[in-house]
């Protein structure tokens, strides 16, 4: 395998993946949290690819391609929850929406 | 000899390059996504973050994701989320506004933290089996391989996905019909 | 196809029958789900005379199967199969069983016509045939507890089937407990024989019987004995009975005349090997079986309920199968059990046709001159009297009087007792039997009978008198099967499985039957006396009979007021201060515990989002200092 070894993929991936929880845990954009959350996706799907190139089986990636689906899937209800809020005249701040509560 | 040594070496010095400059722009954007208070150039930082990453899959040899990325990721995915956005009008979000607070503390913590315990697993691990990786043949990652594999091996998952789909596909009609009906409601009270 | 394939088909076709209905819902209209039913127990009586017609071609040493599906049951040492046992005896009671249930179910379909519930009924109906079948076809006797206890539970559903009314709960609840109370000994004798024998097997189990004390033998024989009498209605677990008419005619007529409380004289049949070792419970069954016929003859001189009469009779009749089997005349006690499927089959459904037509009416006070205007229901009635009564040439006579002839071989103080209780039991049966023929059919009309019997409706659909019909052919000639002095149908085919102890003679026969007829019809000639020349309108009022011996304010006594004053007073001491107040206690701590825990939940998606990240951090600290 030329270039870098499969632990700097692992070392971007772990970088991406924090860096998406910060984003999740930092910004009260709705928006913004569901883009954090397409990074951590994203973060583990490097990490596959980079085992499955490890290991020599194509197991990781399908798993990727799967994770990439179900990504698609959770942007269209979330931009759809995001979308049906701000009909509603709703604050896009995830910190208002608090009717959950105990 | 020599001049095949020199061959895979400076084809090995190429790949690094290569190799850093995806990494560079994927960490770059990632930061990028999180910190632009515009969620619009937050999506557009998210889209070169995903190129870079498919830069990353091609080292990888997974042809196959690496296509699949920028067509159904940085293509639709990200094209949807700018409709969106678009849509919604320009809402700034300031990352840090309201100054620093204990949630906010506990938050970087939790990522750094997080952050710092991989990154010693790995350096405790690395140059011993993640440095050795396994032989593959030429049509590793080719889209006939990933074929091969959906419909034999993993015939299951890949059912299971497109029901997946099917759902969000479901879910997001009802989502927009319900939020239409309620329009319709309002401006018929009014 | 053997025999052994057509008894599984007559075993499971009922059950069958009973999901189909219990699934098809709505999906059934009502007729269909009665047509299922009848078909399904059709289908049963057709394999079962399959059976019996490929057992007649083998020899009689070779009439015996058992066929085990696979091991149902495992403890330790113990296996027991899901195996049918295909003998005489078994066919026996399979053609008993599924003949007279099909006709029953037949007549269903007429009786419960317009009934909300009937599919629900319909589904009961095959789930007592199914459990019937698996008592008497089980082939060990776990099978036969299973069944025994399954056909408790249908009766309890069929006798509570009305549940709108307070009485039939009550007496279905009745019915429950006095034979949980049977089956309670049955499966303390099962347990006894288990760590005695180690086997529940029939042979095994009788084979290695032999090597008992006779404490134990006895105590087996008691438990055993325990469940028959519960199951058969006889003394001291009687009472049940005449509550349980409280269900529709047709269940009376299937499981409280001619299958289910006859279990208890099968039960003693199949296990005369055990019994016969324990020789004073064997008695004790006899003359149980004789007080009881003696004492069920006299609470139906007074009853006014013609069910109720009729229920009655079923105990007393019973009293006789009991006195013999527990004399050992096993073939005599099952032939008799055969003709009483027939005839009281056939006096039940005839009365069912009676009260169908009088709109309910059960009371014969009400009745009276009916002759006129049921002719058709009046000569089946008859036949199931004369034959009930005993009466040449009619079943019962064929089947009543080698029981009589037992007593006498039997002999001695005991079997002369027995001889004396047993025709005056036939002298009771002819005076209560034709004053229920002259008080319905005969004297003069009620002016209740005049306003409802309704004259476009006459006696019926053809679906209800047509199984009337085949019953009575069948009470007619159901005791040709075995003649004194003549042929002995049913005593060579139950031989290889219930050998008799003891052999009649023909003088005996003869006597038994000359006696039994002239008291019979001593007892039919005074009820004609009372009621057609006299034209008494009820015999004098005997407070004992009237209260059936006080047997019901007895058990009010002894049982029933004891608990409930138990149960108050462990309510008040030990469940309100004990049980409730811990019980509060709990209920208490768990709402503190939400009211705590709630306000953790603050509503806040990301604190949500940073307890899982900070989880996340501290596992993977967990799991690389754990490796």
């Amino acid at each position: 395998m030329k270039g870098p070894d499969v632990t700097w993929y692992l070392g971007v991936a772990a970088f991406m993946f924090a860096t998406g929880a910060l984003g999740v845990l930092l910004r009260r954009s709705p928006l913004i949290v569901l883009l954090s959350l397409e990074l951590m996706l994203n973060g583990a799907n490097l990490a596959l690819i980079a085992f499955s190139r490890l290991h020599g089986g194509g197991a990781g990636q399908i798993f990727a391609l799967s994770v990439m689906a179900v990504a698609a899937s959770e942007v269209v209800v979330g931009l759809g929850l995001i979308v049906a809020m701000a009909r509603r005249n709703l604050t896009l701040d995830v910190d208002k929406l608090t009717w959950l509560r105990g | 000899m020599s001049s095949l040594v020199l061959a895979a070496s400076a084809g090995n010095v190429l790949t690094w390059v290569v190799w850093f400059g995806a990494a560079l722009a994927c960490v770059a954007s990632g930061i990028a996504v999180v910190s632009f208070s515009n969620p619009f150039y937050s999506a557009l930082a998210l889209i070169g973050n995903l190129a870079s990453l498919a830069v990353l899959y091609l080292l990888l040899s997974a042809e196959f994701v690496a296509a699949a990325q920028v067509l159904v990721y940085a293509g639709a995915v990200m094209v949807m989320f700018l409709f969106v956005i678009a849509y919604l009008g320009g809402r700034a979000d300031a990352p840090w506004a309201g100054g620093p607070s204990l949630h906010r503390f506990a938050a970087v913590g939790a990522a750094v933290a997080i952050l710092v315990e991989v990154l010693v697993v790995l350096g405790l691990k690395a140059g011993g089996e993640l440095s050795h990786p396994a032989r593959i043949s030429g049509d590793f990652g080719s889209p006939a391989e990933i074929g091969r594999l959906f419909l034999t091996d993993h015939l299951l998952a890949f059912e299971i996905t497109s029901v997946v789909l099917l759902i969000a596909a479901v879910g997001g009609v009802v989502l927009g019909s319900h939020a239409r009906r309620l329009q319709a409601e309002e401006a018929g009270l009014e | 196809m053997t025999e052994i394939t057509t008894s599984w088909i007559c075993l499971f076709s009922p059950l069958v029958a009973v999901i189909v209905i219990a699934l098809g819902g709505n999906r059934f209209s009502r007729r269909a789900a009665g047509v299922i039913a009848t078909g399904s127990v059709a289908l049963s009586f057709a394999a079962a005379v399959v059976a019996f017609a490929t057992m007649l071609t083998r020899a009689p040493g070779n009439r015996s199967h058992l066929s085990t599906a696979w091991t149902w049951l495992s403890a330790g040492n113990l296996h027991f199969g899901l195996s049918v046992l295909v003998d005489p005896l078994s066919v026996f009671m399979m053609l008993v069983v599924s003949g007279v249930g099909g006709l029953i179910v037949l007549y269903s379909i007429g009786y419960m016509h317009g009934d909300d519930e009937e599919r629900r009924y319909f589904a009961y109906m095959a789930m007592f045939v199914f459990s019937m079948l698996l008592l008497v076809q089980g082939g060990n006797l776990i099978l036969l507890l299973s069944g025994w206890g399954l056909v408790g539970l249908s009766s309890y559903l069929l006798i509570g089937f009305w549940h709108e009314r307070p009485a039939a709960i009550a007496a279905a609840k009745k019915a429950f407990v006095m034979n949980a109370i049977g089956d309670a000994t049955f499966a303390l004798a099962l347990f006894l024989l288990i760590a005695k024998t180690g086997t529940l097997d029939y042979g095994l189990a009788f084979s290695k019987a032999h090597g008992l004390s006779q404490t134990v033998l006895i105590l087996i024989a008691l438990g055993l004995l325990g469940g028959a009498v519960a199951k058969s209605a006889q003394l001291p677990l009687h009472t049940w009975l005449p509550d349980a008419m409280e269900g529709p005619t047709p269940v009376s007529a299937l499981i409280h005349a001619a299958t289910m409380v006859t279990a208890g004289v099968y039960l003693i049949a199949r296990t005369a090997p055990i019994f016969q070792l324990a020789s004073v419970v064997q008695d004790t069954a006899a003359a149980l079986g004789a007080v009881t016929l003696v004492m069920a003859g006299l609470i139906a001189l007074v009853q006014t309920d013609i069910k109720r009469v009729i229920a009655y009779s079923t105990m007393s009749q019973i009293g006789y199968m009991f006195l013999g089997v527990g004399l050992g005349a096993y073939a005599s006690g099952m032939f008799h059990l055969l003709t009483h499927a027939f005839f009281k089959a056939l006096l039940f459904l005839a009365a069912g046709v009676v009260i169908h037509a009088l709109a309910g009416e059960q009371d014969i006070r009400k009745m009276g001159g009916l002759r006129g205007l049921m002719p058709k229901t009046y000569a089946v009635f008859l036949v199931g009297a004369l034959s009930l009564a005993g009466i040449p040439p009619f079943s019962g006579f064929f089947s009543k009087d080698p029981i009589i002839a037992a007593t006498l071989e039997r002999g001695g103080a005991f079997g002369y007792v027995m001889f004396v209780l047993a025709i005056g039991g036939t002298f009771l049966t002819g005076l209560y039997t034709f004053r229920l023929v002259f008080r319905v059919f005969h004297g003069d009309r009620d002016r209740f009978v005049d306003e409802t019997f309704d004259t476009h409706h006459g006696e019926g659909p053809l679906v209800m008198l047509l199984p009337v019909g085949v019953l009575a052919i069948g009470a007619t000639l159901a005791g040709w099967l075995q003649v004194p002095g003549g042929w002995h149908g049913v005593s060579s085919w139950l031989q290889p499985v219930a050998a008799p102890i003891l052999e009649t003679t023909n003088t005996q026969e003869a006597i038994a039957s000359i006696v039994s007829v002239v008291l019979g019809l001593a007892g039919a000639g005074i009820a004609w006396w009372i009621y057609i020349a006299r034209r008494r309108p009820a015999p004098a009022a005997v407070p004992a009979f009237e209260r059936k011996f006080w047997f019901d304010e007895l058990y009010d006594a002894l049982f029933h007021r004891p608990a409930v004053t138990t149960a108050k007073v462990l309510y008040a001491l030990v469940e309100g201060p004990l049980v409730g107040g811990s019980m509060a206690g709990i209920a208490e701590a768990v709402r503190g515990l939400g009211t705590g825990t709630g306000r953790l939940q603050t509503g806040l998606v990301r604190t949500y989002a940073l307890a899982l990240a900070a989880s996340l951090a501290v596992l993977a600290v967990v799991f690389l200092a754990v490796r």
